[in-house]
């Protein structure tokens, strides 16, 4: 069981990396506009 | 009364320490002295910004007079619906920078009216970093639940422990922050904002589960995660939907045309509006919108100026006549040497014009109100208990007791009660085609008394109809008009097809702008001229001696030989829906008025096709504002419907304000909410969506009270423990959100009907 000393933190570590993720995407604007992209691909210009 | 607050609480000495200002926030590149303002005629200068992150009516007055306070600041106001202000200052004494770093330093964003709206990424990060964090936290804590009941090693129960902490950390000392700036700020200005029981929670929350941690016990941690992932999700969707709602409202006010065509040597270019100079030459063509204010250099036309007055009838321009930008140019041509552009147009003044004299008193929510209360009961309840277990047992009881009253009592569900509601009756009300630029003018809806429609463009279609015309007159004036794009011509062709008469080819049609139209239609001369407002001659036989078909006592001079002429009479008329939907506001109990600045009879003819036992006649624009605000001094609570210029005072006295979106452009900016399609049945949709979410709002803070009463008895009798807070928190949340998220299927049961 001593295992779990050491997958603990990296399985919070592992989450981490994905909330980082989270974070840059959120700084490059991907969730600035939710409802026109889907959209945008039915305009035809 | 604000003022008496700000120097009771000793505000001049922080002012006054403030010398420097903190730096701006990233994301704010605008170097705000360098930004040019021009200096007015009596020396000072003035611009409009829109302040951001206004979270409460009290954020408005505590800024107001602190600007109104700065030295050199001449005139400040602020608008907590808009969130926009205008500061006249004196740029001899006090600088642009000054202004907006005073705003900043009370924490919140300045920015120059026009520049694109910060989305909230902000807010957006925190949420998800709380998320994340909390998820874990949670985990943990339900493999320390079991291993509490079943028995766990006391090394894994410090890991778990430790973990949740560093887990914990950031989301308590970063996540939070806002609830902390909102807690801190509200206690500067002495005001018991929702934010400080909130923040008081979570520092509660963390700093004991930093002590246990340290020590041992059993932490909260997972509960303070919880809160403030779920009260950070609230924050998300509330600015989320007002910024949508406001940018569609904002979107729908059809401003001044892009382009314009521009005279340069011999030639034209299509240049940008906002790069056209006064003195630039315009050419504008028949249909085409004008980009800017001016005078007529050459040319004849009549120009439509529906985005201005509201009225659909085509008013005529000559050399020398005042063009305004926004006006479309419905027949003829053109040459206008422009004489303003911008800001500085007609339509763009009047509509800031009108904006600065909304005059909506702001009532506080609820929830604010409630807050002071809540948070002086939870503190006085915390040291009750604290002091009785102090003396019937140990400290240490004393301490987790009057901790876990601290913890239970946060009032995470009576936070989200508002935003969650409110967010939902945004969009309920969007989708059946009233867009509300922010949740509180919805909620205001509910508490509306009395709904003042105008007549032209809302009551009614706003186009021109025939509505009374001899077959024969309309079979010759539609042959003559089936060509052209004037409304008249449009109304009248419209109506021959209607009645199925087929148009006759005429022949030598001759149109000139400003006069009428001339032509031959079954080999005889005709022409076609205004007879007055809301009519118009046809004449015949003009220099022939063929007459005849003109027997009928038609409205006008009737048969006359050799010449024939009749009177076509044009007007507005009530749209189809109108009469069911004000049958639906009165069977709410509401009154309903019709205000117009039309003659009596027709207003009384109007109001009866629609169903209105009430109609005041010949009122212009100001005294429908006055009446409206002597109705308001009455105690009651007023909606006003119009779509035009004229409209717009009205628009902004009401306490409601709805524009029509077909409407003038400056109605639409001073409206607090905006019908997308042509009827009037999103007003009744907007009813039931206030209702639906005032109502879903009460329920849940009677529900949310009612949790918090029964939970603070539980903790301080010393019965709740880190689990049982873990299972009563998420229980009175789901319940609000549950609340919440039944005002669309009200609304929805309420549309068959």
């Amino acid at each position: 069981m001593d295992a779990i000393f050491f997958l603990l933190p990296i399985a919070v570590l592992l989450g981490a990396v994905f909330a980082i993720l989270f974070v840059v995407a959120v700084k490059r604007g991907q969730f600035d506009d939710l409802d026109d992209p889907p959209r945008r691909i039915l305009k035809d210009d | 009364m604000a003022a008496a607050i700000i120097e009771g609480a000793g505000l001049e000495a922080y002012y006054q320490e403030r010398e420097a200002y903190p730096p701006r926030p990233d994301g704010f590149g605008a170097d705000w002295d360098a930004y040019p303002v021009a200096v007015g005629k009596d020396g000072l200068c003035e611009i409009r910004l829109q302040v951001d992150r206004l979270r409460c009516a009290s954020c408005v007055w505590v800024t107001e007079n602190v600007l109104q306070r700065t030295e050199g600041v001449a005139e400040a106001t602020l608008s907590y619906s808009t969130g926009r202000a205008r500061v006249r200052w004196d740029p001899e004494k006090v600088k642009l920078g000054e202004v907006a770093g005073r705003i900043s330093t009370l924490g919140y964003r300045p920015r120059i009216l026009g520049e694109e709206s910060e989305p909230d990424r902000d807010l957006l990060i925190r949420l998800g970093v709380a998320a994340f964090a909390a998820v874990n936290i949670m985990m943990l804590s339900a493999a320390l639940y079991t291993g509490w009941l079943g028995g766990m090693d006391s090394r894994y129960v410090t890991l778990f422990q430790w973990i949740s902490l560093a887990l914990a950390a950031p989301i308590a000392l970063w996540c939070a922050e806002p609830f902390f700036v909102g807690a801190v700020s509200g206690i500067r200005h002495r005001v018991l904002h929702m934010d400080l029981p909130i923040a008081l929670g979570v520092a509660v929350l963390f700093g004991h589960g930093l002590v246990v941690t340290v020590t041992s016990g059993d932490t909260y941690l997972d509960s303070m995660g919880m809160l403030v992932t779920l009260l950070l999700g609230g924050r998300v969707l509330e600015s989320r939907g007002r910024r949508r709602a406001s940018e569609a409202a904002t979107a729908m006010a059809a401003t001044a045309p892009a382009t314009g065509r521009k005279r340069v040597g011999d030639g034209v270019e299509v240049v940008p509006s906002d790069e056209l100079e006064v003195g630039d030459l315009l050419d504008v063509a028949a249909g085409e919108e004008l980009a800017a204010d001016g005078i007529v250099d050459a040319g004849h036309g009549n120009l439509r100026m529906a985005l201005i007055s509201g009225e659909s009838k085509p008013v005529e321009a000559q050399v020398g006549s005042r063009v305004v930008a926004g006006s479309v140019l419905v027949d003829g041509f053109l040459t206008v040497r422009v004489s303003a552009v911008g800001r500085e147009t007609v339509l763009q003044q009047m509509a800031d014009q009108l904006k600065l004299s909304a005059d909506r008193g702001v009532r506080p929510a609820v929830t604010d109100r409630i807050a002071p209360w809540f948070t002086g009961l939870t503190l006085l309840v915390a040291s009750v208990t604290f002091l009785g277990w102090l003396f019937f047992a140990d400290l240490e009881k004393a301490l987790l007791s009057a901790v876990a009253v601290l913890v239970v009592a946060c009032p995470c569900a009576l936070a989200l009660a508002r935003p969650l509601a409110a967010a939902a009756g945004l969009g309920a009300a969007a989708r059946r085609g009233l867009v509300f630029r922010s949740g509180d003018a919805l909620l205001e809806m509910e508490s509306v008394s009395l709904v003042a429609l105008d007549k032209t463009g809302t009551v009614t279609a706003g186009d021109l109809e025939v509505v009374e015309a001899e077959n024969e007159a309309l079979r010759i004036a539609s042959g003559l008009e089936r060509f052209s794009a004037h409304p008249i011509a449009r109304a009248i062709t419209r109506a021959a097809v209607e009645r199925g008469i087929p148009l006759p080819v005429p022949e030598e049609v001759q149109e000139e702008a400003g006069f009428g139209i001339r032509g031959r239609v079954d080999g005889r001369e005709w022409e076609i001229r205004s007879g007055g407002p809301g009519k118009v001659l046809v004449k015949g036989g003009v220099g022939s001696a063929v007459g005849g078909e003109g027997e009928g006592e038609g409205a006008g001079a009737g048969a006359r030989t050799p010449e024939t002429s009749w009177t076509i009479t044009l007007g507005d008329r009530v749209r189809d829906d109108s009469r069911a939907v004000v049958g639906a506001v009165l069977g709410t109990g509401r009154e309903v008025i019709l205000l117009t600045g039309d003659v009596q009879e027709v207003a009384e003819r109007m109001a009866a096709e629609a169903g209105i036992d009430q109609a005041l006649a010949r009122m212009d624009p100001n005294e429908k504002a006055d009446w409206i605000r002597s109705r308001r001094g009455d105690g009651d609570r007023v909606l006003f419907a119009g779509d035009g210029m004229n409209d717009g005072p009205g628009l902004a006295q009401a306490d409601v304000g709805i524009a029509m979106g077909t409407g003038a452009a400056s109605s639409i900016l001073v409206a607090d909410g905006v019908i997308s399609v042509p009827s009037l049945k999103p007003i009744m949709a907007g009813f039931r969506a206030a209702e639906a979410a005032a109502d879903s709002i009460r329920k849940n803070e009677v529900r949310s009270i009612g949790y918090n009463i029964a939970a603070v008895t539980l903790a301080a009798s010393g019965l709740v423990n880190p689990l049982i807070a873990a299972i009563l928190m998420p229980l009175s949340s789901g319940m609000v959100i549950w609340g919440a998220s039944r005002v669309e299927k009200v609304v929805a049961a309420g549309d068959s009907a």
